[in-house]
């Protein structure tokens, strides 16, 4: 039985199903094993992305008179985009370490029943999805005019000075995409257990 | 045993959207048209005295603030054409096969959720930037513009609320499609 019949459910898959648990079981499994891989892949990109912004900070040395030298620091926390990015993808990562310890357990209990952990699994995941989505671009806007400037306001581009702070804001940003898109993926899985659980029957 | 089945294929092939979910997704549509069409025509001219020399008195030059003068505000008027469009779509798509397919059922979930994520992130960039407008960055030398826009500033407020209302609204599809997925087991 392919799982293309699931999803298009007819009379005769109906009935079909009325002599395969143990199919169903092992199936099922397959689809917790990718669930808690996912999901610590989640932890660790959100990690890394932390790190990696956590770590961006640079010094740069100016010469305003000759003899007299300014130290100029680019950090993190001096925009309140990153912050909020810092805040969030902890957040993601802390959940990320929640989410494995249930989602194996339930993978090891006798029975196979996982709909009731996928439904809760997807409110917050998708919840989750919306925050690490708006902390990515809240920081990719912020890093962007960084990067290119923006001639109307007069804000002046600071990634031809801040070179590596700018390069470890971008690994980042690009290491929190891949999160984002590790929670689709996630919600899409408690999506198709949940609606093969229906149509299965 | 052949009766219980009987009983489950009755409740599967009946509609899997409701009234609930035809009603938010047309406030979605709502909410989302009047946000990108509040940024997309979004423009304001001012003038700012500007003293070139001190001696003189101060000369009135002319500015403009338009929503594509940032990349945020377009990817925001974008994002929200987009999610316009997709809701228009499924609805149009859920009237016309009443709910009953569900290939078409299993497609508007998935994309409802490439919405949520959607919307969202154009909410945190635009109010990122607006942050930058209304408050500056000493430490980058960046200069509030709000003072002198304000009227395009508070635009782009209202429209950032407006489309934060349409994601949550995309947000409540998806519960009330979780739990149709999960009630009916």
């Amino acid at each position: 039985m392919s799982s293309f019949d699931a999803i298009i459910p007819t009379q005769a898959n109906a009935v079909k199903s009325s002599g395969s648990p143990p199919e169903y079981k092992s199936s099922t499994k397959k689809f917790e094993v990718f669930d808690a891989a996912l999901r610590v892949l989640l932890f660790a990109t959100a990690l890394v992305a932390i790190i990696v912004m956590a770590t961006s900070k640079q010094t740069k040395v100016f010469t305003l008179l000759p003899g007299m030298t300014v130290l100029v620091v680019a950090k993190f926390d001096q925009s309140p985009a990153f912050i909020y990015f810092v805040a969030a993808l902890s957040v993601a990562c802390l959940y990320s370490i929640i989410t494995v310890v249930l989602s194996i357990l339930a993978s090891m209990k006798k029975g196979g029943d996982t709909s009731n952990l996928h439904f809760y699994f997807m409110m917050f995941d998708v919840l989750l999805l919306g925050i690490v989505a708006s902390a990515t671009s809240a920081a990719g806007g912020v890093a962007y005019i960084g990067l290119k400037g923006n001639s109307h306001t007069g804000w002046a581009k600071i990634c031809n000075v801040y070179g590596s702070f700018c390069f470890h804001v971008a690994a980042s940003i690009v290491l929190s995409l891949i999160s984002s898109i590790t929670l689709l993926l996630l919600v899409w899985l408690s999506i198709y257990v949940l609606f093969k659980k229906i149509t299965r029957r | 045993m052949e009766t219980q089945y009987k009983d489950v294929e009755v409740v599967n092939r009946g509609s899997s959207f409701n009234g609930k979910d035809l009603t938010l997704r047309f406030l979605a549509l709502t909410l989302t048209l009047i946000a990108a069409v509040l940024l997309g025509v979004d423009k304001e001219t001012t003038t700012v005295a500007i003293t070139l020399v001190p001696s003189l008195p101060p000369v009135d030059l002319p500015v403009t603030a338009k929503w594509t003068h940032m990349s945020a505000f377009v990817y925001f008027v974008i994002a929200n054409a987009i999610s316009c469009t997709y809701a228009a779509t499924s609805l149009i798509v859920i009237l016309a096969t009443s709910g009953k397919n569900k290939l078409a059922s299993l497609v508007i979930i998935i994309l409802d959720i490439v919405m949520v994520a959607l919307l969202f992130s154009a909410v945190g960039a635009t109010s990122s930037i607006g942050l930058i407008g209304y408050k500056g960055n000493s430490h980058v030398h960046w200069d509030k513009v709000c003072n002198v826009f304000n009227k395009f500033c508070h635009q782009v407020a209202i429209a950032v609320f407006l489309s934060f209302a349409g994601s949550i609204t995309y947000l409540l599809l998806i519960v009330i499609s979780a739990l149709k997925l999960h009630k009916k087991f």
